[in-house]
């Protein structure tokens, strides 16, 4: 897949860095940033595939959602874009912010239906939620370092038990989510 | 009398008092890891009760010999000087309006809230609120100003700055009261200290630490009530309130869920290493640092002895180093710490090793020894932290004699895994 994304990036000289996400659990599938670049390909998908997840969540909620919704966001130092391809992945495509947004939304056109045809068909697999509330909290909690230990003492599950969160059982995972939105000041996850 | 004139130095045994109360300096990292994990233990709701308890009673013990100390009778020069002390310490500054029917608090900038916002806030949506040491504190001031027993007043923080509101704004209501257990003072801390032994690069640690404590007397809340030094906020804190929320919740656990001690233990370690990685840290790459010791130079043993001296600056006890062996052991011994008084007052011996803060602390200063390229002045973040201390451990760490148990000296010893 790599190899399909740099070929199809060669001809956007404004374009800093694309990344391909794996949903529903926002892992990284694919990516190339601009040499120079010291981003977190990893850290910045799973980013995005969130990103996605809550924008077509709330445009549910608006009774607005389409399968053709795209995110752009304008930053200081950055034009984002996020589009969702396929239930199963979700693209972003970082620009340099003085990059016309005319030749964005040309050049993005054809990058993604270069992409889309290069992307394989995947069955997603039904991971444990224990394992990805886990993966969640990684992501989002605040001193992540400490995550386990945390998890462990507010749930009363013990540090053995959170290695194999896959394992764990229906009572524990019910106890799990609920640290994790305690911890992270959500009344839900978006998983 | 000044404020700074209350102060006071056990020189050779490296602790500080203020108004013959024990204090030390914390930064804020350390701060607000310390009440987070109290909460994980015991719950939002519990763990506040907790922190304000311990809060209250710490600031009695200090309030109470300040007002002695300066000659404070009236109610309107003692709520006063209270709040000059709080914001003097780097804890906020509070304005305090209350009688002996109940009052209010509010502060725009409180240690805890302002800086767990400024930490978290982008990240986490906070409900409730922060400031467990500033109910504490109020409540304590509030009935020292009016003659009032212990627990004759409670306060509650109602809207936080950490949970978005604009202020925090505290309630005060009277409560039924109760006699105050005896202060843990100097006189108490000289009971439970053995004489200062030499360590490794001791006149070197000596002379640094003393450099360090005159710095740290010039260190007071600026308008804000707030100690911005060293790229963190620093707070001149009692070691009653850490003592109390730390033992009363250890055990608390051990009775009622001994499944989580190691859990617990675990995390109180890791405010020590937190501690060592955030204010050590950033003491050693501080301009002020250089001004009285140099750069930094990155040699392992240069590392170990400045973190033993700042840990003697801070006042957190007269800790040496034993034995250095670079990439491979380090055995730190301390003579005195902030937490044995108080633990053998209000505890008796303790039957294991309790000195979860120098435990981490010490396996923390063998990391930034060897795995910190000093010279090329890192920047501290929360992802370095991450860096340096998650994944495989590459060092393990035992408590291998304990003063709160009775052992003649405390000892810390790091391995290689």
């Amino acid at each position: 897949m790599d190899r399909y994304i740099e070929q199809a990036v060669a001809e956007i000289p404004q374009l800093i860095g694309i990344f391909l996400t794996a949903m529903p659990d926002s892992l990284l599938f694919s990516s190339w940033v601009r040499e120079g670049t010291e981003w977190s390909a990893e850290e910045v998908a799973a980013y995005f595939g969130d990103l996605v997840r809550a924008n077509r969540q709330g445009l549910k909620a608006l009774g607005s959602w389409s399968s053709e919704m795209q995110v752009t966001i304008e930053s200081a130092e950055s034009l984002v874009v996020l589009r969702e391809l396929s239930s199963d992945f979700v693209c972003g495509c970082v620009f340099e912010r003085s990059a016309p947004l005319g030749m964005v939304r040309l050049h993005l056109k054809r990058l993604l239906e270069r992409v889309t045809q290069a992307l394989p068909k995947v069955q997603p697999e039904d991971r444990p939620r224990g394992a990805r509330i886990m993966e969640f909290l990684d992501r989002y909690a605040p001193d992540p370092h400490a995550v386990t230990l945390r998890v462990s003492l507010r749930a009363g599950i013990s540090i053995d038990d959170l290695k194999s969160p896959g394992a764990l059982s229906v009572d524990q995972v019910r106890r799990l989510e609920e640290t994790a939105c305690k911890i992270l000041g959500v009344n839900q996850l978006s998983l | 009398m000044a404020i700074e004139d209350l102060r006071g130095l056990f020189a050779e045994q490296s602790l500080t008092f203020l108004a013959e109360i024990p204090y030390v300096y914390h930064c804020h990292h350390y701060n607000l890891f310390h009440d987070q994990t109290i909460d994980d233990a015991l719950g939002e709701a519990e763990g506040t009760r907790v922190r304000t308890a311990a809060s209250h009673n710490a600031f009695r013990e200090l309030l109470g010999a300040v007002f002695d100390k300066v000659g404070a009778t009236t109610p309107a020069e003692r709520i006063s000087l209270a709040s000059e002390v709080f914001a003097w310490m780097g804890q906020g500054k509070l304005s305090l309006s209350a009688t002996t029917a109940g009052g209010s608090a509010r502060s725009a900038s409180l240690h805890y809230g302002f800086t767990w916002r400024e930490k978290y806030g982008s990240r986490v949506k906070r409900i409730e609120p922060a400031d467990a040491v500033a109910a504490g504190f109020a409540a304590a001031a509030t009935e020292l100003a009016f003659d009032l027993p212990s627990d004759a007043m409670s306060a509650v923080e109602h809207r936080c700055v950490a949970a978005r509101d604009a202020e925090c704004e505290f309630t005060l209501t009277p409560g039924t009261g109760h006699a105050a257990k005896p202060a843990i003072d100097e006189a108490i801390v000289r009971r439970y200290v053995v004489p200062p032994a030499r360590g490794l690069d001791e006149d070197r640690i000596v002379q640094i630490s003393t450099g360090l404590l005159e710095f740290m007397r010039g260190v007071q809340g600026d308008e804000r009530g707030l100690v911005a030094a060293f790229s963190v906020f620093v707070a001149a804190h009692l070691p009653g309130y850490y003592n109390e929320t730390v033992y009363e919740t250890m055990h608390r656990v051990e009775r009622t869920m001994a499944d989580s001690v190691p859990a617990i233990e675990a995390l109180m370690r890791e405010a020590g290493q937190v501690c060592v990685f955030s204010t050590f840290g950033n003491v050693l790459l501080s301009p002020e640092w250089e001004g009285m010791v140099g750069p930094p130079t990155g040699v392992p043993t240069d590392v170990m002895a400045f973190c033993t001296a700042i840990a003697r600056g801070l006042g957190f006890g007269h800790w040496f180093i034993a034995e250095y062996e670079p990439r491979r052991r380090l055995v730190i011994r301390c003579t005195s710490t902030y937490e044995v008084a108080f633990y053998r007052s209000r505890y008796g011996l303790a039957k294991k090793p309790r000195s979860y803060f120098v435990q981490g602390a010490a396996l923390a200063m063998m990391t930034l020894a060897e795995s910190v390229k000093w010279t090329e002045r890192p920047q501290l973040t929360n992802n370095f932290y991450v860096e340096l201390f998650r994944g495989k451990p590459r060092y393990r760490v035992e408590q291998t004699r304990c003063m709160m148990r009775g052992d003649a000296i405390s000892e810390y010893v790091v391995d290689a895994l």
